[in-house]
């Protein structure tokens, strides 16, 4: 394969180490590709085509079969994302609990504008998601990792303070 | 017949069929088409189409045909209202966001969703007032184009890619009705097998580069023949459209090339329309070859040949991609010299189909190299052209590149004869059929002969070679024996 | 414990006594509640006998099917010649269910346990705990629990590990998590063959729900009887359940009740009912893909298997989601159509294609451009759209447009006469 610009390959050090440890846990190297691709994202941000190429050479798959994985869940990002990515849930038990208050609400507050798009400053990209799993906490976010439960409009100023 | 068959009865009528069997493929044999896409018989089964829902007695919902297995006195219907429906409701689910192209779509005329639609669909759609997906047109690799409107994601492409082929360079990406069939970047879909995808696809969303808008599939006659692009013997068809080959498709032969050819023989086929033929049988006159009739031009291949006998050497220079008729007659009609047969064959790199055991695209450029070896000719082609150039008769078979220089007379018998070919000095030129032009018979590698046949006729006054080797050796006076042409 | 609420005089508190203790999800807290006592035991004890326990149980898979769970685990091989797996489905995104997560995060330990004697009892030597991608902090608790009971080696030969989900409803279908965790795309798989004999890697495999396992080391320390005994209605339906109430309650959160429960109770005493000024108008009583009841099914409606069935509607996940008179319901189904048509895999025609489109029949009616024809096309997709496919994410996508439109057609046919005030832009 030859290489055009300069890239960095995502696995070297820790990266790499960890990835060893990853395998140990399965039987068969395409079977770590979930876990290998969270680490990609984790380093990168995001996952390139390249980035996938890498990924498939060092688990024995194509490119377009690692492609087809990561198209599939959508968790993992294709292209680069806001230094806070912020997931919404809008789906029918939050919706009823105001949830797409709390995305407008979002969208205005951070610059970000629509759903989707990154904010001026680079900080923001806000997207609707579905059910995450917290319908009892209406509504739950995700900023990054960190799973923020009861957010309402009012709550989203000091959320927005504190995340810039 | 074996006593341990299965039987089960499809739309009222029995079969029996082995054990394992699927219901799918026991109906073709009841002669019960059930309407399918996802489903092929040279793929692993994928059941998500679910065009081929069926009723079976005592199953509490329709079953998939494709991937149900037989058991004895299953009860199988594929006619039922919930099976027709069910059908009807599949169809429609793909019209919704399949566009309104069979206008300009290569595929019509043997597309399957056409087929079915026309077969069982409903007459309007209720998707009326919204806007159908749009994703542009895409190129997946040097023959092959990707309509992602017209695809309804029967991944038999993927499967192909990923189980026949063994290299997975096609995707499915994206989810819901976002999907569509990907490639990445970094990888073409330029495998030597690839261009089997579109042959699979049902409707007309991968297409071939080559045949793009050539020809519509009614404007085309089907002739059964055998590939002529090495040795594996990979049965084909070749589509003509008013006398002229547009394409080359396989045909299914479950012990040489199941239902495959490979992309080399997938193109080649070019070569069999050329016009720059030789039309007329020619002679020497006066130092210079004219065109004659056949009469005549026989008549002076047989007085050389009397002329000639008497214990002198015969070297026959052929063409491993002659028929074996023809090239059993050419011995024949040598049979009073002693004889030295040979031919070269162009080599390449062998390209196998991973998946299927015994196919490949053979280093052996030629279908019938084991036909000539089978009749005694060899490959030691350099001391056979040495040979020829004391020999009194050097018999030159559709080898129109043959360096040949003779002191004896040199009988050319090709479909072409370029300005500068040394058989340019030919005594007599006798023009034949190729292989699209005549029917014959090949010995595949494996030693398996196979039957081709005429799909268009041959130009000017070109005969099949067998045929003119055959008036030959009649011609000749016994004590040559009575040709016995298989 | 209807955390983060008190527990409520009502509840039979079984799997929820330690939610919102934090020093219930440290090992050694685990330790000094009883905890892996149970394991102890059944690493003692025959696998044949551990499974015989939870089939007298009568112990029911709590991810939605409801299937007997010893009866599943009966499902494994008898002759041991390959490798088996345990999968535990931590994916849950079921809309309006959230036990599991409650469960992993305040007592991983339970779940944990529950998996190592579930191995066993099925003589897995690997059992993995799919967790949904989203689930960042149940993940991290899991994560430091597992640590802590492997070093205290509590789990004798058996390996567990997390394998974390991406983004994916569907990978909730137990073919579908095992694809996922092959590291493919999570696409259900035609069954047969059954996961049991050839599921993970080719190989006999049991997937059981994290509430489901969270039960078993109960069961197996206080004993089949005693788990069989808790039931107040039909005898086939035994145990406690967490239901995960929420939308229009006034105390949202996860309730643990005996099965046979009076669902009347569990909204308005329990959680409080509707906000002031609003009565009950509709309620989903076990996750969105379970046919909406009305008002009057609801008050009648007894939470088991059996009893919700009796009502037209099933207990699936038992994420019980209220709408009070407020709730627009034509919006609120085509935001679960919506929901259906994004989660999609994209194998099956009907899925496909059938979610979106309703999805927009839907979304046509709400912004006022909705044709007299549509309510019965909308019916006669989802019959399409039904019993015909590979999983049934199709089906759950039909369940509430058709109950939806029997139920409330008024407020249907509000919007299509034009007497409803759109609330969408074509």
């Amino acid at each position: 394969m030859t290489v055009m610009e300069d890239y960095q390959p995502v696995f070297t050090g820790k990266a790499l180490e960890e990835l060893q440890t990853v395998l140990q846990r399965y039987p068969n190297k395409q079977a770590a590709l979930l876990p290998t691709l969270w680490i990609a994202q984790r380093e990168h941000g995001w996952i390139s085509d390249r980035i996938m190429a890498e990924v498939g050479e060092i688990l024995g798959l194509t490119p377009a079969f690692v492609k087809g994985v990561v198209t599939f869940y959508t968790m993992y990002h294709q292209h680069p994302v806001g230094k806070n990515f912020v997931q919404v849930c809008t789906t029918s038990p939050c919706n009823v609990c105001g949830a797409e208050d709390v995305l407008k609400a979002l969208l205005q507050q951070t610059g970000a504008g629509d759903a989707g798009a990154t904010s001026p400053d680079g900080k923001w990209t806000i997207v609707e998601v579905e059910c995450l799993g917290a319908c009892g906490f209406a509504t739950p976010i995700l900023i990054n990792d960190d799973f923020i439960e009861n957010v309402t409009p009012e709550k989203v100023a000091d959320l927005v303070r504190k995340y810039r | 017949m074996t006593d341990n068959l299965i039987t089960l009865t499809i739309d009222g009528a029995p079969v029996s069929v082995p054990p394992g069997t699927l219901v799918i493929e026991a109906a073709k044999q009841a002669g019960v088409l059930v309407p399918h896409y996802c489903y092929h018989p040279g793929l692993p089964v994928a059941g998500l189409c679910r065009m081929c829902l069926v009723e079976i007695e005592k199953a509490p919902k329709l079953q998939i045909a494709c991937a149900t297995t037989v058991t004895e006195g299953m009860v199988v219907k594929t006619q039922t209202a919930p099976a027709k429906d069910a059908r009807q409701g599949v169809l429609e689910f793909l019209l919704i966001n399949h566009p309104l192209d069979c206008p300009i779509c290569d595929q019509a005329g043997e597309c399957e969703l056409q087929d079915f639609v026309f077969q069982e669909g409903q007459a309007s759609t209720r998707y009326a007032e919204f806007a159908k997906r749009f994703n542009p047109v895409e190129d997946f690799g040097p023959d092959v184009l990707y309509v992602p409107n017209r695809c309804i994601l029967c991944t038999r492409c993927v499967r192909f890619m990923e189980d026949v082929a063994q290299e997975p360079v096609l995707n499915v990406s994206e989810r819901g009705d976002r999907a569509f069939i990907g490639i990445h970047p970094e990888a073409r879909l330029d495998h030597p097998w690839a261009g089997n995808v579109v042959d699979l696809c049902p409707v007309g969303s991968l297409l071939s580069k080559d045949f793009l808008h050539k020809a519509r599939a009614w404007e085309l006659d089907k002739t059964a023949s055998i590939c002529t692009g090495c040795s594996q013997g990979c049965n084909i068809s070749l589509d003509t459209r008013d006398e002229v080959v547009v394409r080359v498709r396989p045909r299914p032969n479950l012990d040489v090339n199941r239902y495959f050819i490979c992309d080399h023989g997938r193109m080649h086929y070019r070569w069999m329309n050329r016009g720059d033929r030789i039309e007329a049988p020619l002679i020497r006159h006066d130092g210079e070859l004219k065109a004659v009739d056949w009469d005549e031009a026989l008549d002076r291949v047989v007085g050389i040949l009397r002329g000639a006998s008497g214990g002198g050497k015969a070297v026959a220079l052929v063409s491993p991609g002659a028929s074996s008729e023809a090239l059993a007659a050419a011995k024949r009609l040598l049979s009073g010299f002693t004889w030295t047969g040979a031919f070269q064959v162009v080599m390449g790199e062998e390209a196998p189909l991973a998946g299927v055991p015994n196919l490949a695209l053979r280093a052996e450029r030629a279908p019938n190299a084991k036909g000539a070896e089978q009749l005694g000719y060899t490959r030691d082609y350099a001391p056979a052209l040495a040979a020829a150039k004391t020999a009194a008769v050097v018999l030159v078979l559709d080898d129109p590149d043959c360096a040949v220089e003779t002191d004896g007379a040199l009988l050319y018998l090709g479909t072409v004869l370029g300005d500068d070919a040394p058989c340019r000095k030919a005594e007599v030129v006798l023009p034949i059929a190729n292989v699209a032009e005549e029917e014959g018979t090949f010995v595949n590698r494996d030693g398996r002969e196979q039957r081709y046949f005429q799909a268009k006729p041959a130009p000017g006054m070109a005969q099949p070679a067998a045929w003119v080797l055959g008036q030959l050796a009649q011609a000749m006076a016994p004590p040559l024996p009575v040709a016995e042409v298989s | 414990m209807g955390y983060p609420h008190k527990p409520h005089p009502k509840e039979t508190v079984v799997l929820s006594q330690y939610f919102g203790d934090a020093d219930a999800r440290t090992y050694k807290g685990w330790v000094k509640r009883g905890g892996y006592e149970a394991l102890a035991q059944a690493l003692k004890s025959d696998p044949v006998a551990v499974t015989d326990i939870v089939k007298e149980s009568g112990l029911r898979g709590r991810g939605g099917a409801g299937f007997p769970t010893g009866l599943k685990w009966s499902f494994m091989p008898k002759e041991k010649k390959r490798p088996h797996y345990l999968c535990v489905n931590a994916d849950e995104s079921e809309p309006g269910t959230f036990k599991d997560r409650e469960i992993m995060r305040w007592t991983p330990h339970a779940l944990l346990e529950g998996t190592a004697i579930a191995a066993h009892a099925i003589r897995a030597e690997v059992a993995y705990i799919y967790i949904r991608g989203e689930f960042t902090e149940p993940w991290t608790i899991m994560e430091r629990a597992l640590g802590d009971a492997n070093a205290a080696g509590v789990f004798g030969d058996i390996k567990i590990h997390l394998h974390r989900g991406a983004g994916a409803y569907i990978c909730g279908e137990e073919t579908a998590l095992m694809n996922s965790i092959e590291g493919k795309r999570g696409n259900p798989r035609i069954k047969p063959p059954f996961p049991a004999a050839a599921g993970l890697f080719g190989l006999p495999t049991t997937i059981n729900n994290v509430e489901t396992l969270a039960a078993v080391p109960h069961i197996i320390k206080r004993g089949a009887a005693w788990y069989k005994g808790l039931c107040l209605s039909n005898p086939k339906s035994t145990g406690t359940k967490l239901f995960s109430v929420c939308g229009h309650v006034q105390r949202p959160g996860n309730y643990e009740v005996t099965m046979g429960f009076p669902l009347k109770d569990l909204l308005y005493d329990m959680c409080g009912g509707p906000p002031a000024g609003r009565t009950l108008k509709a309620c989903i009583p076990g996750g969105s893909s379970v046919p909406i009841l009305t008002r009057e099914e609801t008050e009648a409606c007894l939470l088991d298997y059996e009893g919700v069935a009796l009502k037209g509607s099933m207990l699936g996940s038992g994420g019980v989601i209220v709408f009070d008179d407020s709730a627009d319901m034509v919006y609120q189904i085509m935001r679960l159509a919506r929901f259906y048509a994004h989660e999609s895999c994209a194998q099956c025609t009907q899925c496909r294609e059938g979610t979106a489109w309703t999805t927009k029949i839907l979304e046509r009616i709400l912004a006022g451009q909705g044709k007299t024809t549509d309510l019965d096309l909308l019916l006669d997709l989802s019959e399409n759209m039904t019993g015909k496919t590979i999983c049934v994410l199709s089906d759950s996508c039909a369940a509430p447009i058709v109950s939806g439109i029997k139920k409330f057609r008024g407020e249907f046919e509000a919007y299509l006469a034009g007497k409803r005030q759109p609330v969408m832009v074509s």
